[in-house]
């Protein structure tokens, strides 16, 4: 993080994802993280620190929101911005703390929204730069 | 034990036990059988046992002691007799002749060469015929009483078998009316059920009698309907005796006499609906008749009897319907679920491999479309397997026969899934029997069947930490002539919940991975070949699948053709 570069983490079973998202968001001059397990995930979030969290929210045999709960925790108390990728149910409410996506979707517009995120969280970061500098 | 059951009298179903040696019946206390009948002297009559029979005595009773409708001053009982004091009826049981012998023992079946066996048939009976035990034969005593308890006993009988006959409701209402016509002489009938939904009564059947009007409608009213169904008690009703102008002479005459019984559906727990008859006699009837009425009692009984037989006939079916239709509708939801989840995924893949070879065209950079294409021709033999298994699953096929070899199948198999092992790390070995002749099966479908399997035991060995290994072997056994395919793996092997589901179509463990059609779609191809797919697992060490089929040598495959 010291040398500037911002980070994002992906959590996703499946490969292809990963491979997609990663291959598009390096390119952009990202640096990544993957997992395919959610509690994988969730480690590499508490040692890495990433400056975005991508989450597919069907990672896991568990409910959506039972994936969901713990990221949208880090990403409250590291100031993490959080994209949940997952299929809207009835009765479901997607969770708060995290911009939700529903599935399938299309990766241009995802990876748009990533560096908008990424952006906003950089330039409100700059008001508090403490967090960056320690 | 030997009994007295009373079927007839004010202690109607009351069973009486006859231990002791002496029985006094009679109306006082004192009686070892009482018997609440106003016509049975105090001291009516005495049972005496001595050995294994009873002899019924008269005590000097007022109105006497009838066995079988004939007056007796001493009789001997036996099994199935009538016994009646007063207005009460009463069935003899006498005692069981016990054995302690064994019945395996003591029955022998004959075998037809056997010469000491010269019965021979001298009557037959259709099972047909058997519901005739209730019509009379000539040598039977015109007594009124067992005339109308055999009448209703046939109407009883007849009742039992239509609703065993039918899971269609309105049919089965429909012959439980017909019957209810031919046994009385009813004017119109119908059969109302409650709708669950609104809890208000709606007619099912309906039936007029020949000469009746059918147009005419019928007026129940609804003080009787609530009646009948809140109290769940059968009612017969006449307008004549309410009329206060019931008089012979006087206006009835004029309007002649409507009655009519209406009696609850009750099943085991709730009032389903009500049956509903009435009949009208004219003015000049009730001349000739003199008022009689039409509806007795005993209607009133037996209507309750068979409305209770239909309710829960009805009720039965209902509860089966619901069941079939709620479990085809699971099994339709959890089918699309299953699909539309596996169908989403990989179009979610096709659209990455899509974006990347867009990426890589406007980037000029050869190798991100190069990852792109293999992602969207990996998602493209996803969706092709899809479409293949559920063809293969739904059509009544043939298996598409040539001679082939076994060992060769299974090498172009494990040729096909090694990169994707070595992608999740699984070690995958692959032993082929040392003989294994040329033989005739379906390569393409076997091919299939074994993929599935493989690919399953790939999947389980993987989710294991480290990963596992899978090792598939081949055998020959040419007595007695099968060939055995044995996948082994040290995945995390199947709970009993999930080997009753194992076959089961669209039902998967994979979450999304799966479309629940592998296993069903292998063992379909086995049991085509007249083959099949055994199972052995232990949890926590591994799961080993064994595809058997039969060897089928060219040579006699010819042989078979040429018959």
């Amino acid at each position: 993080m010291l040398d500037g570069q911002r980070s994002v983490l992906i959590v996703d079973p499946s490969d292809e994802t990963r491979e997609v998202l990663q291959t598009a968001l390096e390119r952009r001059g990202l640096r990544i993280f993957a997992a395919g397990a959610a509690h994988d995930g969730l480690e590499l979030a508490r040692s890495e620190q990433p400056d975005l969290i991508v989450v597919d929210l069907e990672a896991e045999d568990s409910a959506q929101e039972v994936v969901s709960a713990p990221f949208a925790e880090q990403s409250r108390t590291a100031q993490t911005p959080l994209v949940l990728l997952g299929s809207l149910r009835r009765g479901w409410q997607p969770p708060s703390g995290g911009e939700f996506v529903s599935k399938p979707y299309h990766y241009g517009p995802l990876i748009r929204r990533i560096e908008e995120l990424l952006d906003t969280n950089s330039s409100s970061d700059e008001s508090r730069p403490c967090r960056r500098c320690s | 034990m030997p009994s007295l059951f009373v079927i007839r009298g004010n202690d109607q179903g009351t069973r009486f036990e006859l231990e002791e040696e002496t029985l006094r019946v009679g109306r006082d206390s004192s009686n070892a059988i009482q018997l609440h009948d106003t016509e049975v002297s105090r001291h009516h009559a005495e049972l005496r046992r001595s050995d294994q029979q009873f002899q019924l005595c008269d005590l000097n009773s007022s109105n006497g002691t009838f066995v079988n409708g004939k007056r007796v001053r001493q009789h001997v009982l036996e099994s199935g007799d009538q016994v009646q004091l007063g207005g009460t009826l009463m069935l003899f049981t006498g005692p069981s002749e016990e054995t302690d012998e064994d019945l395996a023992r003591a029955v022998d079946i004959a075998p037809p060469q056997k010469a000491d066996d010269e019965s021979r048939i001298i009557r037959t009976l259709t099972q047909a015929e058997g519901s005739r035990i209730f019509e009379f034969g000539a040598d039977v005593p015109q007594n009124p009483w067992l005339a109308r308890a055999r009448s209703n006993l046939q109407v009883m009988y007849r009742t039992a078998l239509a609703v065993s006959h039918t899971l269609d409701i309105d049919q089965l209402l429909q012959r439980i009316l017909e019957l209810i016509f031919e046994w009385v002489e009813a004017d119109r009938g119908c059969i109302m059920l409650m709708d669950p939904a609104t809890n208000t009564l709606q007619p099912k059947v309906r039936r007029t009698r020949e000469g009746v009007r059918a147009e005419e409608r019928i007026t129940i009213s609804k003080t009787i309907l609530d009646y009948v169904i809140q109290k769940n008690e059968g009612v017969l009703t006449s307008d004549a005796r309410q009329d206060d102008r019931w008089n012979p002479a006087a206006s009835i005459v004029q309007a002649g006499i409507r009655e009519a019984i209406c009696v609850p559906l009750q099943a085991r727990y709730d009032v389903v609906g009500a049956i509903y008859i009435d009949t009208s006699t004219s003015p000049q009837e009730v001349i000739r008749q003199g008022g009689a009425a039409k509806f007795t009692e005993d209607h009133l009984k037996l209507m309750i009897a068979i409305a209770h037989q239909a309710a829960l006939a009805v009720e039965d079916t209902r509860y089966y319907s619901a069941m079939v239709q709620a479990e085809r509708l699971a099994a339709v939801g959890q089918t699309v679920a299953t699909l539309s989840h596996h169908i989403k995924n990989i179009l979610q893949g096709i659209r990455g491999g899509s974006y990347l070879i867009e990426l890589g065209l406007t980037e000029h950079d050869e190798t991100v479309v190069g990852k792109g294409w293999k992602i969207v021709e990996k998602n493209q033999n996803k969706i092709s397997a899809l479409v293949m298994d559920m063809l293969t699953f739904s059509k009544e096929r043939e298996p598409d026969l040539a001679t082939a070899n076994v060992n060769q199948t299974v090498a172009d198999v494990i040729e096909l899934i090694q990169v994707h092992a070595a992608e999740v790390n699984v070690e995958l070995h692959c032993e082929p029997a040392a003989v294994m002749p040329d033989l005739v099966f379906d390569p393409e479908g076997l091919h299939r069947a074994v993929l599935n399997v493989v690919s399953n035991a790939i999947d389980a060995a993987a989710e294991v930490d480290p990963p596992g290994r899978v090792a598939v072997r081949t055998e020959y056994a040419a007595q007695p002539g099968h060939v055995r395919i044995v996948v082994q793996d040290t995945g995390p092997g199947i709970t009993p919940e999930q080997m009753q589901k194992l076959f089961s179509p669209f039902v998967s463990t994979k979450k999304g991975r799966g479309t629940g059609l592998g296993l069903p779609v292998s063992q379909k191809i086995l049991n085509e070949h007249g083959g099949r797919i055994h199972v052995q697992s232990e949890p926590g060490r591994g799961s080993r699948f064994t595809l058997e089929l039969p060897a089928v040598l060219p040579s006699t495959s010819a042989k078979t053709a040429a018959h």
